[in-house]
């Protein structure tokens, strides 16, 4: 196997809230140009793991490092550059204009207001969305796929290495969670890790590279067949699913009919 | 192109309006071209009186009104946005309240200089609400805006014992001061307040993108590399300096935060990053303009606060109907 670079590494790491642990000893990896989907059930930390991740909040044990560099050290400005995080739900409030809402990703390059070529940034960011014709709209007189593709191009303009996203693709109508997963894809392939909490089983095992499951406030990274074989996804999914697998591809079909 | 226009405006517009309200005043003795010959060089007024009408009561008394209006308007912005609530002004935080209640004291008790115990009990107001609404280490939006009603009732009683206490006389120039009023002003109230105001503007115009990306949630800001709680406080405490300055010596003029900024963001949109300049231009110009109103409509001064209440509060209810803000979350 060739040398892979690890973008990430966790090791060892705690995290409580108010006193209630919700991850403990966690260890995980990321490897650089990665498409890795993050599943687990709803309250099962994902989302506080996205935010550990994402700098937002600090750790207790353990480390967490970025290219190397332990993540609770770096100054938001400086971990901003490496680390892009979209939020689950973003509600805005005023009328912004698309383009002033993805120039605000240039925070960390900006020292009182944005340049010229921070603007020719974001506009890059909405070429690469394929949302450059919406850039003059109204953002929260978007629909809700419209509003994730401009909060996805705030984080691309940002300029980071890492681009976490915590559920992309939830609220959106099947052909706006493709295109979202297929935007990941063209991110990875131009050289950015990309780290999505995903749902939808179909749609994971189909667009990621690595998987990160979150159970019982711990983290496993495992294949697909690892996590089939030592019963992991049948915990996850409370054995509702059948794996099938069509030209060799696997996919999921709730058990719903054989219940009812 | 139309817009423009509409820049060029707000740039021009200071001009007429400061310049024309040199004309208006309650002294018949001023005439039309005596405010000409004034400002000509070399052109000495014989009448040292209308000179000190001109020139020490109605000049800085405009440029007051004008200064004050421009920063409630460009606090009202900012606090807008970092509280990420349209519906917020000053007077949220309870700087009103504990403002009043501090001039109260300062004319009652002569323990303190009215303006400068306004100003202290207005930063008092601020930083108890601030430290009221603090919880884990973080403010949100709702417990802030709660805390300064809170706030807002504590100092709201205490200024009732004050009023209480005082004779019929003070109580007279409370009232008065309560409902915002120009009519005292001069030089020396000139030149206390415009150093805060100045230095309060100065930080918020440094800060005037930063708003966006703060206006946009905590959370957004400091994924993308801002630590929005510091940024906050600097921003708070620029507002709360320069608007308690501003209201020391002008009194509490009601919801005329809330409604210049609106008025911005629908002529010029809600980029923060021009909104704090056009903040400054339209709502000083608009005040002048109300001032001119309150001190020429009747025989004596109606306090300019009775005109932005009546102005802002039919304003609020249609914002309140309009954008459903505040009812979700």
């Amino acid at each position: 196997m060739a040398a892979v670079e690890k973008i990430i590494e966790v090791k060892n790491l705690d995290f409580s809230w108010k006193d209630q642990p919700v991850l403990s000893d966690i260890s995980f990896e990321l490897i650089a140009g990665s498409f890795t989907v993050m599943m687990g059930r709803n309250g099962s930390g994902k989302s506080t793991l996205m935010r550990i991740m994402g700098g937002l909040l600090p750790y207790d044990k353990g480390w967490l490092k970025v290219n190397g560099k332990e993540l609770n050290h770096l100054k938001a400005r400086e971990r901003a550059r490496y680390i892009g995080f979209m939020a689950q739900k973003h509600q805005g409030v005023f009328p912004f204009s698309v383009q002033e809402v993805v120039l605000t990703g240039r925070a960390a390059h900006v020292v009182y207001k944005p340049s010229v070529s921070d603007q020719g940034i974001a506009l890059e960011a909405l070429h690469l969305t394929g949302i450059a014709h919406l850039k003059d709209r109204i953002y929260t007189e978007l629909s809700g796929g419209e509003q994730q593709l401009v909060m996805i191009a705030r984080v691309l303009a940002q300029e980071p290495g890492i681009i976490l996203l915590d559920e992309p693709i939830s609220h959106l109508d099947y052909n706006n969670q493709i295109r979202i997963l297929k935007l990941c894809k063209q991110l990875v392939k131009r050289g950015l890790t990309v780290l999505a909490v995903i749902h939808d089983p179909n749609m994971a095992f189909s667009f990621g590279d690595q998987f990160l499951f979150v159970l019982n406030r711990k983290v496993h990274s495992l294949t697909l067949d690892e996590a089939t074989e030592n019963g992991i996804l049948n915990e996850i999914f409370e054995n509702n699913l059948n794996q099938v697998s069509i030209d060799g591809r696997p996919f999921f079909i709730n058990r719903i009919a054989d219940k009812v | 192109m139309n817009r423009n226009y509409k820049i060029w405006a707000v740039f021009i517009l200071p001009f007429p309006v400061l310049f024309g309200s040199l004309f208006i005043g309650a002294s018949e003795r001023v005439a039309f071209h005596d405010v000409f010959s004034i400002l000509l060089p070399g052109n000495r007024l014989a009448d040292p009186l209308i000179r000190t009408i001109i020139l020490d009561i109605r000049l800085p008394r405009i440029l007051l009104v004008f200064f004050t209006g421009g920063i409630l308007s460009v606090s009202g912005a900012a606090l807008q946005a970092i509280f990420r609530n349209p519906l917020v002004d000053p007077y949220i935080l309870g700087l009103s309240s504990g403002a009043a209640f501090g001039a109260a004291l300062g004319l009652t008790t002569a323990f303190l200089p009215v303006q400068l115990a306004a100003f202290i009990f207005g930063l008092v107001a601020v930083g108890l609400s601030h430290f009221m609404a603090r919880k884990n280490g973080q403010v949100s939006i709702i417990s802030l805006i709660l805390a300064g009603i809170i706030t807002n009732g504590i100092f709201t009683a205490l200024l009732t014992i004050v009023q209480i206490w005082s004779d019929p006389f003070k109580l007279q120039s409370i009232v008065h001061w309560i409902m915002g009023n120009f009519q005292n002003a001069d030089w020396d109230k000139f030149t206390l307040a415009i150093f805060p105001v100045v230095a309060g503007l100065i930080i918020l115009f440094l800060l005037r993108w930063k708003l966006n990306v703060l206006a946009l949630g905590d959370e957004e800001a400091a994924s993308s590399g801002l630590n929005p709680t510091r940024l906050k406080i600097w921003i708070l405490l620029a507002a709360t300096l320069a608007s308690s300055a501003a209201i020391a010596v002008s009194g509490i003029i009601g919801l005329y935060g809330l409604v210049i900024p609106h008025v911005v963001r629908m002529l010029f949109g809600v980029d923060n990053q021009r909104a704090v300049l056009y903040n400054l231009l339209i709502g000083g110009s608009f005040l002048v303009l109300i001032d001119n109103i309150s001190r020429s409509v009747a025989g004596y001064e109606i306090p300019i606060g009775v005109f932005t209440m009546l102005i802002g509060a039919p304003f609020f209810i249609w914002l309140l109907k309009k954008s459903n803000i505040g009812w979700q979350q």
